[in-house]
């Protein structure tokens, strides 16, 4: 499992074995293509990561044409820092300072919003076992290991507070 | 008289109740919607971090968004509440904007 050990002014070590960095980088290339591929805005994932903020079209349309494309360059950047944080190979021990927390936090918010997404979870099926005969039982099973994973993250954001 | 359009009827009363510029004060609402994936704990986080509120506050929103589903986070003038929901999108929380009532 994720080890991390606090090394004070809010740095980190976070130390993944090969497996589990493996996971992070194979998932990093995924969201690489789905932020740079033209997905279309009905793609249930695209509409939770860019979700609408107003109901009235006109007011949704203005609203994004102000923010523009700067919510996908953010995760573009994001996704390039952690990635060169996990390297290409093996597993890592990587120093996150307080800032590089927070975007190891979305960027994995991200990954998680995009799995439940596509495969539509709901409340119910995220508290149950995960079901070794269920069709998403892998997705499911990354799922709650990111989970784990973004959880001690959080643990220590919020104790740095 | 048929013809005649309403003057002090609750009809016209309606419209101009509607209409936003005549009411300047009334605020734009930040509301956050509850998702079945985004841990309870990193919602917490997110609302401390953007907007400075004390973990208690912070908890007392998050347990709201779960339990009933939609919590007003912030309000104020439209453009604050443009920006606090593009920093909590790119949070990945569900946020939308709206009127109070």
């Amino acid at each position: 499992m994720p080890q991390i050990g606090a090394l004070g002014n809010g740095a980190i070590s976070l130390t993944l074995e090969e497996f589990e960095a493996e996971i992070l980088r194979r998932l990093a290339v995924e969201m690489r293509l789905l932020l740079e591929a033209d997905v279309p805005d009905s793609d249930p994932v695209v509409q939770r990561l860019f979700p609408r903020a107003y109901d009235a079209a006109d007011d949704e349309a203005a609203f994004r044409q102000m923010i523009g494309d700067d919510l996908r360059e953010i995760k573009s950047r994001t996704l390039d820092e952690v990635a060169a944080a996990l390297g290409t190979e093996g597993g890592c021990e990587v120093i996150l300072a307080r800032d590089e927390v927070d975007g190891w936090l979305t960027l994995l918010t991200d990954l998680r919003l995009s799995i439940g997404a596509r495969l539509d979870v709901d409340e119910q099926r995220m508290a149950a076992e995960v079901d070794p005969g269920d069709p998403d039982a892998v997705a499911l099973s990354i799922l709650h290991w990111l989970g784990y994973l973004q959880g001690i993250l959080v643990e220590h954001a919020l104790e740095d507070r | 008289m048929r013809s005649m359009q309403p003057t002090i009827a609750p009809e016209r009363t309606r419209d101009i109740a509607e209409d936003e510029n005549i009411e300047p004060d009334r605020p734009w609402l930040v509301i956050v919607w509850d998702d079945p994936i985004n841990l309870m704990s990193y919602v917490t986080y997110v609302f401390q971090k953007l907007f400075g509120y004390s973990r208690e506050k912070a908890t007392q929103l998050m347990l709201r968004v779960h339990n009933e589903g939609k919590c007003v986070v912030s309000s104020g003038s439209r453009e604050k509440a443009e920006l606090d929901c593009y920093r909590l999108h790119q949070h990945g929380l569900w946020a939308t904007i709206g009127k109070s009532d």
